[in-house]
C-alpha cells in the first residue's frame, strides 16, 4: 500500500499519479491524504526513483475533466481520480462517462464544483470600504465561504466586472485580491484580509434591502424553489438573507392576497385623470 | 421625495414582469479599462426572493404614473396606488451602486407612459445612453420599448441596450381591446418588427453598430381573460416564427390592489404558468410544434407535464431502444431530457447501455421507464392503456394553485 501526500495540489497530484501509472501501481495499492489510517496497515514500498516502462496516453479533455473534479471537498478526492485517469489509460473511456458508476461521480463532482463557480460569481456581495483608508487596501472587499477549491480560478470573472477597481475577497481557507492590476492568490487567507472582510461597516445597504423586499412577490410565495436555488448556507452572508423569514411569515399572514408590499398599501394613492399629460 | 421611497414604490410596481434575464449578451470586459461591467453570454442570479423568483437585474419603472388604463395593471391611471417618478441619474445611480455590490448583472427599465409614447420612450433611452456613454457601463441593459413610440427612437434603444421587449400583455386582440383599450395589436407587432429588421440590419455586418445582441423578448399574461392555452402556445410560436423573439415569457396574472372587477381576484395560476414553460421550451428547445401538443383547442395538463401528456398520445412510437434510437426521438422519452440524450449518445459509442445505467443519469425514471427498451429490459408498462399509465405516473397531490389562501 502506498500514501501519499499532495497538499490538495493538482499539479503535485499528477506528477505522482504519472509516476503511479508509468510503474502500473493498481489503484487498490494507494491512497492520497488518509495517511494516518492508512499508515497503521500499510507495509510502505520504498518509492523507485524514474518513471517506469508503461507510457499511458492521456487524452486532454480528460485532464481538464480531472482538474476541475480535484477541486471538489470530498471523500477520496484523489484517490477516485487516480482510479478514472487508471480505467481510461488502459482503455476504458467510460470511466469518464455518466453512466458508469464510477464516470457518474466524476460528473457529479465537475456539476458540484462549476455550480460552486456559479455560486460566487453570484453571492459573492462587495462592501465598499471609506474612501479615507488609502490606495494601500482595496476600494471592495467581501467575505465568502464557498464548499470547494474554486475560489482562484472563478474569482477572475470580477476582473472584467470591476475594471480597475480594487477588490478582495477572503474565505476561511484562500483569499485573493486584485490591486488593479493583477489578482493575487493566497492560498492562506491572511488574517489581515479576513478581518477586513469580515468587519466592513455597510452604511448604504439599506437601498438593496428595500429593493430586495419590494420586487417579492408575496402572492406567489414559494420557499422550497427559492432554497432550491439560494440554499440557506449563503443566508448568513449575504445581506438580504435576514429577510428572507420575515418576508415568508409576513406573506403567510395574510399579505398573500395579493402582490403589492404591505408598506406600499399604507401610503396614500393618487388616481390620475384621464387626459392629463 | 427620498430616493428610497421612490426605489420602494417603483421596484413594487414592476415586480409584475417576469422577465428578469441577464443572458445572451456578447463577451464584454473592463478588464484594465475605465468604467464597469461584465457579460458573458450567461445569465446570473444574484440573489432569489421567496417567491423563487431569480434576482439578476434592477427592474423598476421610470415611473408609475401612467396615462392608460390597462385592467390588470396595478399602474392604470384609475388604480389608488403611490405614484412615483424617478430622474434618469438616479436610476443609474442606483444601477451603479447594486452592480459594484454585486448584486446584479444589469438594469431592466419599463415605464408606465407619461405626457407621450415618445417623451417616455426618449426617456428610457436616456438612461440607458448615460450608463454607456458617462459611465462606460458594460453590464446588461433591457430596455422595455414603447409600441408607439417613433421607430428611430427604438433604433436608438437598440444601439444601448442588449435585450429589448415589447409586451403582447394577452393572448388574443380581442382580449387587448377588452382589458387595454388604448393598446392596440397593431402597434405592438409594428414594434416588435422595427426590433427584428434592425437585429437583420447588423446581422453579418461585424462594423455595423450593435443593436440588441441579446434579441428581443416579450411577455403576455396569463389568466387575467380566459384565453386557453392551445391559443397561447399557437400565439407564441408565431411570435417565434415570425420576428425571431428569444424569448416568450408568462405571467400568471397576480391579483392587484383594488382589482377593478373585469379581471379574476384569484391567486396567480402557478401550475399552469410552469406547464406553459415546460412546452414552450418543449418548441424551442425539443423541435415540438403546438400542432403537436394540441389535437385541438383546450388547456394543458396541469397533473402530467406536456411532454409526458404527448407520449401518452402517442404510444405507438414507444418503447424506443437506447442503442439504437435518432437522438431527437430519445429526447421525446418523457423524463429523459437533452442532456441525458448526450450523454446516452456519448456513452453508447463505446457500450451498450444497461438499464443501471439510467438510474445513474440525472433522468426522472420512473416516468421514463415504461417508454423505453435497453439490451436487458424491456418494459412491462409497455403494454399498459395510457390511462392506466397517467394514473401511476401524475403528479401527487394533485396539484393545487400554490401557497396558503384564505
Ligand atoms: S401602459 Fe398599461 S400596462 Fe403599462 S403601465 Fe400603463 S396601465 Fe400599466
Amino acid at each position: 500500500m502506498i500514501s501519499l501526500e499532495c497538499d490538495n495540489l493538482f499539479g503535485t497530484w499528477r506528477e505522482q499519479a504519472r509516476w503511479l501509472l508509468s510503474h502500473q501501481v493498481d489503484p487498490s495499492q494507494v491512497s492520497w491524504g488518509e495517511a494516518q489510517a492508512a499508515d497503521l496497515f500499510a507495509t510502505d514500498e520504498p518509492i523507485l526513483a524514474g518513471l517506469g516502462p508503461f507510457q499511458a496516453r492521456i487524452p486532454k479533455a480528460l485532464l481538464e475533466l480531472l482538474e476541475s473534479a480535484a477541486c471538489y471537498h470530498g471523500d477520496q478526492r484523489w484517490s477516485l481520480l487516480y482510479e478514472v485517469l487508471w480505467r481510461v489509460s488502459h482503455g476504458d473511456r467510460t470511466a469518464m462517462l455518466a453512466g458508469d458508476k464510477l464516470g457518474s461521480e466524476l460528473q457529479r463532482r465537475i456539476k458540484q464544483v462549476s455550480r460552486e463557480a456559479h455560486h460566487l460569481h453570484a453571492f459573492v456581495r462587495f462592501v465598499a470600504l471609506p474612501p479615507e483608508a488609502g490606495p494601500e487596501l482595496p476600494e471592495y472587499v467581501a467575505w465568502h465561504e464557498p464548499a470547494h477549491d474554486i475560489l482562484k480560478s472563478a474569482s477572475q470573472h470580477f476582473i472584467g466586472r470591476m475594471g480597475r477597481h480594487r477588490w478582495m475577497i477572503a474565505t476561511p481557507l484562500d483569499g485573493v485580491y486584485y490591486d488593479g492590476q493583477q489578482l493575487i492568490h493566497q492560498r492562506h487567507c491572511p488574517e489581515a484580509w479576513q478581518q477586513l472582510a469580515q468587519n466592513v461597516e455597510d452604511p448604504h445597504s439599506a437601498m438593496w434591502l428595500t429593493y430586495y423586499s419590494h420586487i417579492f412577490n408575496p402572492a406567489r410565495l414559494n420557499p422550497k424553489v427559492m432554497e432550491g436555488h439560494l440554499p440557506s448556507r449563503f443566508w448568513k452572508n449575504l445581506p438580504e438573507g435576514k429577510l428572507i423569514p420575515s418576508l415568508i411569515s409576513e406573506a403567510r399572514t395574510g399579505k398573500q392576497k395579493d402582490g403589492q408590499a404591505k408598506m406600499i398599501g399604507s401610503k396614500p394613492g393618487k388616481r390620475i385623470a384621464s387626459g392629463q399629460g | 421625495m427620498q430616493l428610497i421611497e421612490k426605489l420602494s414604490i417603483l421596484a413594487d410596481a414592476a415586480k409584475y414582469d417576469a422577465s428578469c434575464a441577464s443572458s445572451g449578451a456578447p463577451k464584454r470586459s473592463s478588464e484594465g479599462k475605465a468604467g464597469l461591467g461584465s457579460t458573458d453570454g450567461m445569465g446570473i442570479c444574484h440573489s432569489y426572493t421567496p417567491d423563487g423568483r431569480c434576482v439578476s437585474l434592477l427592474k423598476v419603472l421610470l415611473t408609475n404614473f401612467c396615462l392608460y388604463d390597462c385592467q390588470y395593471c396595478v399602474n392604470r391611471r384609475s388604480s389608488d396606488v403611490p405614484r412615483a417618478r424617478f430622474s434618469p441619474e438616479e436610476v443609474v445611480t442606483l444601477t451603479l451602486d447594486f452592480y459594484r455590490r454585486n448584486c446584479v448583472s444589469g438594469l431592466f427599465l419599463s415605464s408606465g407612459i407619461i405626457r407621450s409614447a415618445d417623451y417616455t420612450m426618449e426617456q428610457l433611452v436616456r438612461v440607458a445612453k448615460l450608463l454607456r456613454e458617462e459611465h462606460d457601463f458594460r453590464g446588461y441593459i433591457h430596455l422595455k420599448t414603447i409600441p408607439e413610440a417613433d421607430p428611430a427612437l427604438i433604433a436608438e434603444a437598440g444601439r444601448y441596450a442588449d435585450r429589448l421587449s415589447v409586451n403582447i400583455e394577452l393572448p388574443t386582440d380581442a382580449s387587448l381591446q377588452t382589458l387595454a383599450p388604448e393598446k392596440q395589436i397593431g402597434s405592438i407587432k409594428q414594434a416588435m418588427q422595427t426590433i427584428y429588421t434592425g437585429e437583420q440590419t447588423v446581422l453579418n455586418e461585424p462594423r455595423a453598430p450593435r443593436f440588441a445582441p441579446a434579441g428581443q423578448s416579450t411577455q403576455m399574461i396569463v389568466g387575467a381573460d380566459d384565453t386557453d392555452d392551445s391559443t397561447i402556445l399557437h400565439g407564441a410560436e408565431a411570435l417565434y416564427g415570425n420576428f425571431k423573439l428569444r424569448r416568450v415569457y408568462y405571467s400568471a396574472f397576480s391579483p392587484i390592489p383594488n382589482s377593478p372587477k373585469s379581471v379574476p381576484l384569484a391567486a396567480p395560476p402557478l401550475m399552469r404558468e410552469h406547464r406553459l414553460y415546460q412546452a414552450d421550451f418543449l418548441l424551442r428547445s425539443y423541435g415540438f410544434s403546438a400542432g403537436e401538443l394540441f389535437e385541438g383547442p383546450g388547456h394543458l395538463a396541469l397533473d402530467i407535464d406536456p411532454k409526458l401528456a404527448w407520449a401518452l398520445e402517442h404510444r405507438e412510437v414507444f418503447p424506443l431502444d437506447l442503442n439504437r434510437a435518432e437522438p431527437t426521438l430519445i429526447a421525446r422519452i418523457p423524463g429523459i431530457g437533452l442532456r441525458t440524450t448526450q450523454r446516452l449518445v456519448d456513452l453508447r459509442r463505446e457500450r451498450k447501455i444497461r438499464f443501471e445505467d439510467l438510474a445513474r443519469m440525472r433522468c426522472v425514471l420512473a416516468k421514463a421507464k415504461p417508454f423505453f427498451i435497453t439490451s436487458d429490459y424491456h418494459p412491462q408498462q409497455a403494454d399498459s392503456t395510457s390511462v392506466l399509465l397517467r394514473e401511476q405516473l401524475r403528479d401527487r397531490p394533485q396539484p393545487q394553485q400554490m401557497g396558503l389562501w384564505g
